[in-house]
């Protein structure tokens, strides 16, 4: 059993008469990439302020490598690396006073050197003296990374990481997670909204909604749950639709393109389609089983 | 050790912040035009107030002189100066909440007392650089412009005459207590900022306590008599109780007694709020 790195329990947490947190409970493991995943207004931010002690719950425990945040919050911080929301610095510093001015508190404070080659790592190398007012949305997002990473913690909270950055940021961002995984073994806790951002490099997540944590679990086995959307491509596609009628007259599908169409199914139904569809003589060019997360997502926050 | 760490990083935040040098800057132009002003026109404001004293004494020698200078200077200024603290020191706190660097600092291992700390500390500093800049441009600058000579003091007892070696001193002791009342301001400003994520906020009402303490202090209604010995604006002005002769020991005891209790409250007050506060900006 890897070791727990967060543990949430019964978390809850309320301002004025708006109940924000309810309940919530889960753990992330040593190297996990931990999607936190929730619609807007969810209660995923306040959450993740209960674990940098920004925020005090008004019940239950939150518990970071074996240690309570209430009672162990500086040795605890020290461990972690954070971007909240959004990354703020001084406007009429520099990216590297910034840097510097965050390294000095954070524990581990670090040389010229290590503060230069941070900036060269997240893409700003050559930015050190630009000052954080003229920096885009993206270089922002950058230096915020710098920060998380500059004293090199166990485990980085990172809240909606992605948002406002172009496609190439956001692979920029993508790839540095799972380089942080892969060749650091870091422990990622990762809030977005972005579901094929968590679908793509999430290996375990919990489902958050009206401040409830609803599922939690590892991110293949909720995808592969019985019911999917069956892709097919086959020829020829009247005849096809005429046999999936024949074979189940409520079935409705969509046309995707001109030679495919995609349909809801039970997993355990698939033999037996395929099975009438070749002995009907029609040709199966691709059939293809997927289940998005946004499928599941919306399914789960509806019910 | 973290705590001068956050410490020597509050200090280079203000020191980068352009605002820092606005407080430096009006009191350069504010002691340079009333020393213009003197060096202008002085003599006939000396002769006015001088003239009602002609009768039963002579005056000899340079009466218009650095000491006096300063001496006027700081009656005029020291009022005006709290703005200035407090346009730093108001914002200490809130201004970091407004912008969202508090979140991050929060985040980082120092405990929150120790952070409010080492900016309750900052503001200590800048505002000691304020007096410092204040006793500079009106004392020494004074005694450059004016010369040096003994000092004529008109307080409500009537005329005070000291002698030139007696005055500096005196001043250093001002300033001290000057710089007391001053930080309270900053101890006020910095916590009325523990209670809002606005940033202009704490500086207008850091101002209107002020204007308002000053106001009770003026009345002359009954009611407010037992409140006045313990309002720390009644003892913003004990700094001159270093020039009166001889020195009112005990008045000054008590001011800076009454300031040193303002502190303190002042300080708990916020580390409790801060160290309690949910930070949501």
């Amino acid at each position: 059993m890897p070791e727990k790195i967060i543990e949430v329990r019964n978390l809850s947490k309320r301002f004025g008469s708006f109940q924000a947190v309810h309940d919530v409970s889960f753990s992330v493991f040593k190297g996990d990439v931990f999607g936190f995943l929730g619609p807007n207004g969810a209660g995923k931010s306040t959450s993740i302020r209960c674990l940098n002690s920004l925020i005090k719950p008004d019940s239950g425990t939150v518990e970071l490598f074996g240690e309570s945040i209430a009672t162990h919050r500086e040795s605890i911080l020290g461990r972690v690396g954070s971007i909240i929301e959004k990354p703020d610095f001084y406007k009429y510093l520099s990216a590297y006073r910034n840097l510097e001015i965050f390294s000095r508190i954070s524990g581990k404070p670090s040389s010229k050197r290590e503060i230069y080659k941070m900036l060269d790592f997240v893409g700003l190398g050559g930015r050190e003296k630009d000052k954080f007012a003229g920096f885009s949305h993206g270089m922002k997002q950058r230096l915020g990374i710098a920060q998380t990473l500059l004293h090199n913690p166990d485990l980085i909270i990172l809240d909606e990481p992605t948002t406002g950055l172009d496609p190439q940021g956001i692979i920029d961002i993508r790839n540095l997670i799972l380089r942080l995984r892969n060749e650091q073994n870091k422990t990622v806790l990762l809030s977005s909204h972005n579901l094929a951002e968590i679908e793509l490099i999430c290996n375990r997540m919990v489902i958050i909604n009206k401040g409830r944590s609803i599922v939690e679990g590892s991110v293949s086995d909720l995808m592969n749950s019985e019911n999917l959307i069956l892709r097919l491509e086959a020829s020829p596609l009247p005849a096809a639709k005429n046999t999936l009628l024949a074979w189940k007259p409520t079935l409705l599908w969509d046309n995707v393109g001109d030679s495919s169409i995609q349909f809801p199914i039970e997993k355990s139904e698939i033999p037996a389609l395929t099975k009438l569809l070749v002995d009907n003589n029609i040709e199966i060019f691709s059939l293809e089983a997927k289940r998005t997360l946004e499928d599941y997502f919306i399914k789960i926050v509806n019910q | 050790m973290i705590l001068l760490h956050s410490l020597y990083n509050e200090i280079i935040k203000i020191a980068l912040k352009p605002r820092s040098y606005l407080g430096l800057a009006a009191i350069t132009v504010l002691v340079g035009v009333i020393q213009f002003a003197l060096k202008a026109d002085g003599m006939s404001i000396i002769s006015f107030v001088t003239a009602s004293f002609e009768q039963t004494l002579t005056f000899e020698g340079n009466v218009l002189n650095g000491n006096l200078v300063a001496f006027i200077i700081l009656q005029m200024l020291l009022i005006q100066i709290p703005l200035l603290v407090a346009l730093v020191t108001g914002d200490l706190v809130s201004g970091e909440a407004a912008m969202g660097t508090i979140r991050m600092l929060a985040t980082k291992p120092i405990s929150r007392i120790q952070l409010l700390l080492s900016k309750f500390i900052a503001g200590g500093i800048y505002t000691l650089i304020v007096i410092l800049w204040m006793g500079i441009m009106s004392v020494v600058v004074g005694k450059l412009l004016f010369g040096t000579g003994d000092m004529m003091v008109l307080n409500s007892d009537g005329l005070v005459i000291l002698q030139e070696a007696d005055v500096n001193w005196r001043y250093l002791g001002g300033f001290a207590v000057a710089f007391l009342a001053l930080f309270t301001v900053s101890s006020l400003s910095i916590c009325l900022s523990c209670f809002t994520d606005n940033s202009i906020g704490p500086i207008v009402a850091t101002m209107s306590v002020i204007l308002l303490f000053t106001i009770i202090g003026t009345l002359d209604v009954r009611v407010f008599d037992q409140i006045k010995p313990y309002l720390f604006t009644t003892h913003m002005a004990s700094w001159r109780s270093f020039f009166e002769d001889p020195l009112p020991m005990d008045a000054i005891w008590r001011s800076i007694a009454v300031l040193v209790a303002h502190n303190v409250v002042l300080i708990s007050v916020s580390l409790y709020t801060f160290h309690r506060k949910d930070i949501q900006s």
